[in-house]
């Protein structure tokens, strides 16, 4: 064979184009695909074990590459089989990569791929709808009787330690320590730490260091640990501590499993006072589930701390003026909610009405009918409204994005369909 | 067709054959093991049939019920299925007719007949004398009639009240101790008798509705005599009665015992009269609540009625029809239509009669059931057409099974679209809805596939898949015992998110099972040999699959975005992980996978296909067993057809798994075929 008949070799492919053939290719976005569905389906069996926000913390969580399904029906005996899957998020992520580079970059041009175009284009933007609303999305609720006017939103889940000064019986200088620089202070196993005493030789064996949080408006800064998401506080005389936990003034702190639903959860940590003089004070407990919070007397000024949800004010006023709930005759089947609202804002009162799919927007912030209560009151005289309040920057971008991925599969599908029967009646 | 190879046709038409032999010895067979396990009709002396004219009237008789109002006809049909199980009752009644004659036992004429749930309700509020005696209640284990003390009859049998009533106190007081075990720990024999504890008492609260009718005793002074007297006459004596009463209290001595006597059996009248059956449009416009004959009764004897002369008339007029209850139909029929006279006008003027003669031709017609029929006919037809193969008998029978499966789709969507003028919403806004729905439109599609095909595969399989669905519909009407066509709660009153959302995405379920029913075919011929390597059909069949992929894909995912678009209006949330919504993104992404990996050159014919099949088990999970859950915004919590599902898995994976057999096998016998011939190198001539 001459060299003239040679076909000429192929050039190897650089490393560069190889990371990039491998990030935009159809094997790494069919992996994907497959893994993301092979993790929603685990999501869906965990939840109904688990509750819906642990399981999607774990599955779902930024922080973690990798986790451990947790399931019933892998769990063989006292053994629970270990099958270690990555992590939603970076499953997300890649994904997003890929898409952009696969299905926007790398796809075919043309107008004959336009629709595959656009309709990766509507799904990116899809994605970055999601994260723009992982990251910045708040959300909490405002409950409100006929009559109230309030500005404030709670959080559904997020506690807070506030610090006061008493005056007149009023707190005023707030301090607010956010439950989010608090959650890496929980205990490793059931509260065995011997927290403040080690801290005192410089050694913690707990797994978390107490933090210090400095007050310069008061005598003293503030130590907390201990942090639980779900606990009680315990009378040490009723039930013995059983892991060795902290006793103060006779109590301690029992963790319980997060509930189904996060919005039950009760918070508790250990808290105590660094004096400025360098003396610490008793560690004492602060718990949501206490009905009231724990003063401290330095000199004659009085200090409050207690721990609630995460209080949220809103950029304007919410007066309720009227809520009508309605029944289907002679039975308890809701058929709506309604409440007749007024948006009060420098100084203007603006009427809206909310229900069941139609939310009030303003200032970046959106109003849902949520709940009423109490259950099975019938006359709206008594009951009082319950507003979901969203802050979502991304609340809007799904409608766009579905409008474009629809147009450019429905021209891609359409122009397949039309060259097919075109084909075919040709042949 | 020409290219058809002879041999595919000819084994074809065998293994047709044997699938219609199959299949009607499949119906044959159902049908005679029902007949065989229905008990023999009872007979019941001196029962008169309701005359259909009558009937007609009842079921036109507006009544409030689930929150809407409704014909008569469609509570006692729903009703008669919580109890009963079934939408008819056979009983054996003296044949009267003039061509009747004695049986060859030499018994008197008799015949058997069906009473329908309009007929049955009559009986049971106007003939109590006779509803009890008919064989109501079913109850599938002989076990729970064991426990409370009586001897059971053979399995599937039917019992009376009558049959019942010695183990009455017992079954109450079973019922009430396992209420306390909770639901997900009861075995069945403990839930059924909870639910027959409950349908007694539903029974039993319809048989004495017109007690008030049968008069109240009333006692002289002394007590020494006593008479019955009319509800209506103790009504129009309230003024005296109350008089009376004010007397005894100004005196500050007891209420005569006589009088306490007559109250209290006014006040149990009227409490049995309340709650089941209400009758009569409030006389505000703006009130939405009906009544029942009690509050009737108390307006009146309380002296707080506006106008008590008018209740006394309707309770007069309720007495009179069942007074004409044992004189005959005629008379009865005269003092029904005097009723319905005086309440469809005042439904009208509410605008709530609107529906009603509509909704009671929709349920005597019962067009899914003669859909049904035509499905199963249509079926049969396909398997004939299979048989007889490409030639003109083959032809005749596909023309015969196309315009009988088009009938029965036309019927689908004839029922649907009543339900629609009915309800006045779309079509979908439950399981039930879904179901029917289902059916229509995969039957359509394989018929607009077989269309664009002409292969006939999806003329054939396209009744059988209707047919098989119009039954999931009725078992699951049947199992549910609710009529779904009462209102919807607050979040899916919204006709704008039920149609573009909720239709979507329930025709993304109807795309992705008949992707899945394609791929079924496309395994089975060519696993077993039977395309014969017909490259054409093959192709088509790919083809055919993969266009349903992205319908698939395309309803899917717009559907499940639109529903997070009205998730974050209703519910403040784009995306919440609830099972059913994860379970639209499931369908999603494996569609995504199959498209992407096909693309990929991942997947050739036999994986491309395999795949399909497996979204089936995708779209069963997403449509039905997520609703086993109990959990999330969209559960149904249910309880029991779990086992069906996982019979679904089981079936599809094993079919997989074959298929995958099958493809490895095939592999290997054209891979043999393909390589070259070996040469026996002893026989090679050695150079020179």
């Amino acid at each position: 064979m001459s060299s003239s008949d040679q076909t000429p070799t192929k050039a190897p492919a650089s490393i560069g184009a190889r990371i990039f053939n491998f990030f935009s290719g159809f094997g790494l976005a069919t992996t994907l695909l497959l893994l993301l569905g092979i993790l929603t389906w685990l999501a869906t069996l965990e939840q109904v074990e688990r509750g819906l926000l642990p399981t999607l913390k774990k599955y779902f969580d930024s922080s973690s590459f990798f986790f451990t399904p947790e399931l019933k029906s892998l769990t063989f005996g006292e053994r629970q089989l270990k099958i270690p899957l990555p992590g939603g998020y970076w499953v997300c992520l890649l994904l997003f990569v890929n898409l952009f580079l696969g299905g926007i970059l790398r796809a075919r041009k043309g107008w004959k791929h336009a629709g595959n175009l656009i309709s990766h284009a509507g799904i990116l933007f899809l994605i970055v709808a999601g994260g723009v609303a992982q990251w910045k999305e708040v959300r909490g609720n405002l409950a409100l009787r006929q009559g109230e006017t309030s500005d404030v939103a709670e959080d559904y889940s997020e506690y807070v330690v506030e610090v006061s000064e008493l005056k007149d019986g009023k707190p005023e200088n707030i301090h607010v320590i956010r439950g989010e620089h608090l959650n890496d202070l929980q205990p490793l196993n059931g509260g065995t730490f011997q927290w403040f005493v080690h801290k005192a030789y410089g050694l913690d064996t707990s797994g978390s260091t107490p933090r210090d949080f400095k007050l310069p408006d008061f005598p003293f800064d503030l130590q907390i640990n201990g942090w639980m998401t779900n606990c009680q506080p315990v009378s040490a005389v009723e039930r013995a501590p059983e892991m060795n936990e902290l006793i103060t003034d006779g109590y301690y702190l029992v963790r319980k499993p997060d509930e189904k639903q996060a919005e039950a959860n009760t918070a508790g940590c250990y808290a105590r006072l660094l004096n400025r003089d360098g003396t610490a004070g008793q560690p004492f407990i602060l718990a949501a589930t206490s009905f009231h919070g724990y003063t401290v007397k330095v000199g004659e000024r009085v200090f409050l701390f207690d721990i609630h949800k995460r209080y949220w004010p809103l950029p304007f006023k919410v007066r309720l003026n009227k809520f009508t709930a309605t029944f289907a005759p002679n039975t308890m089947k809701p058929e709506s909610f309604v409440s007749e609202v007024t948006r009060i804002e420098d100084g203007h009162e603006i009427p809206a009405t909310i229900q069941m799919n139609e939310p009030m927007r303003n200032h970046g912030l959106t109003f849902y009918q949520a709940s009423y209560g109490p259950q099975g009151e019938r006359d709206p005289g008594k009951m009082f409204s319950v507003f979901e309040v969203v802050q979502n920057p991304s609340d809007q971008w799904p409608k766009i994005s579905i409008a474009i991925v629809a147009f450019g599969l429905a021209l891609q599908f359409i122009l397949k369909l039309v060259i097919y029967i075109n084909a075919r009646f040709n042949s | 067709m020409k290219d058809v190879p002879t041999q595919r046709s000819s084994a074809v038409r065998w293994v047709a054959l044997g699938f219609l032999i199959l299949g009607a010895s499949l119906i044959g067979g159902i049908y005679l093991l029902d007949k065989a396990q229905k008990p023999k009709p009872r007979h019941l002396n001196g029962y008169t049939e309701w005359s259909a004219e009558t009937l007609k009237i009842a079921e036109s008789i507006p009544v409030q019920d689930g929150g809407r109002v409704k014909p008569l006809s469609t509570q006692a049909g729903f009703a008669m299925y919580q109890i009963h199980g079934d939408r008819s009752l056979e009983i054996d009644i003296a044949d009267t007719s003039e061509k009747a004659k004695p049986d060859k036992d030499g018994k008197p004429a008799h015949k058997v007949i069906k009473l329908k749930p309009t007929a049955w309700f009559l009986d049971c509020l106007f003939r109590p004398e006779y509803a009890v005696d008919l064989p109501t209640f079913r109850i599938d284990n002989s076990a729970v009639v064991k426990g409370i003390g009586l001897d059971p009859g053979a399995k599937r049998d039917r019992y009376s009240y009558r049959d019942l009533q010695p183990g009455r106190d017992k079954l109450q007081e079973l019922a009430r101790s396992y209420d306390q075990i909770e639901q997900s720990k009861r075995d069945p024999e403990q839930q059924q008798t909870i639910d027959l504890a409950t349908n007694v008492l539903k029974f039993e609260s319809i048989l004495g509705y017109f007690s008030f009718t049968r008069g109240v005793t009333m006692e002289s002074p002394d007590r020494s005599q006593s008479r019955t007297a009319a509800m209506s006459l103790v009504m129009a004596a309230a003024p005296t009665i109350q008089q009376t009463i004010a007397e005894s209290q100004k005196q500050g001595t007891e209420i005569p015992v006589h009088v306490k006597a007559m109250l209290e059996q006014v006040l149990d009248a009227a409490n049995y009269s309340k709650g089941v059956l209400l009758l009569f449009p409030p006389d505000d416009p703006k009130t939405r609540e009906w009544t029942g004959v009690g509050p009737e009764i108390m307006s009146a004897m309380t002296q707080e009625a506006a106008d008590p002369k008018r209740a006394i008339q309707r309770v007069q007029l309720l007495e009179s029809v069942a007074m004409a209850a044992s004189k005959g139909d005629m008379a009865f029929r005269d003092q029904l239509t005097k009723f319905r006279d005086l309440v469809v006008p005042l439904a009208t003027a509410r605008g709530e009669y609107r529906a009603i003669p509509l909704e009671a031709s929709y349920y005597r017609a019962d067009w899914f059931l003669n859909a049904l029929v035509y499905f199963l006919l249509a079926s049969l037809l396909g398997g004939a057409m299979w048989t007889a193969g490409w030639n003109r008998a083959g032809r005749i029978f596909a023309w015969i099974g196309g315009i009988l499966t088009l009938t029965g789709a036309v019927y689908c969507v004839i029922a649907i679209t009543q339900r629609c003028i009915i309800m006045q919403r779309p079509p979908i806004g439950n399981l039930y809805d879904t179901v029917i729905c289902i059916a229509t439109a995969i039957v359509v599609l394989a018929l607009i596939v077989e269309l664009l095909t002409r292969k006939r595969f999806a003329l054939g399989l396209a009744p059988v898949i209707g047919a098989a669905l119009v039954l999931l519909s009725r078992l699951y009407e049947i199992g549910d015992a609710k009529d779904h066509m009462d209102p919807l709660v607050a979040v899916l009153r919204s006709n704008y998110w039920l149609t573009i959302h909720v239709i979507t995405i329930t025709m993304g379920y109807t795309a992705g099972l008949l992707t899945a029913l394609i791929s079924h075919i496309y395994l089975f011929m060519r696993g077993t040999g039977l395309d014969a390597g017909d490259r054409t059909l093959r192709r088509t069949l790919t083809r055919a699959a993969y266009g349903c992929v992205c319908f698939t894909l395309f309803l899917s995912l717009v559907g499940t975005v639109l529903g997070g678009v009205w998730a974050n209006d209703s519910w403040g949330r784009f995306w919440g992980w609830d099972p059913k919504e994860n379970g639209a993104l499931l369908i999603v992404l494996w569609n995504l996978a199959i498209l992407h990996a096909r693309l990929g050159g991942f997947l050739k014919e036999w994986s491309f296909h395999l795949a399909c099949v497996f979204g089936s088990c995708v779209v069963v999970f997403s449509w039905w067993h997520v609703n086993f859950f109990n959990t999330g915004l969209h559960s149904y919590g249910f309880t029991s057809g779990k086992d069906l599902i996982w019979w679904w898995y089981r079936l599809e994976v094993g079919y997989i798994i074959l298929g995958a057999i099958a493809w490895a096998v095939w592999t290997r016998i054209e891979n043999n075929r393909k390589a070259p011939p070996i040469v026996e190198t002893s026989k090679v001539p050695e150079p020179a």
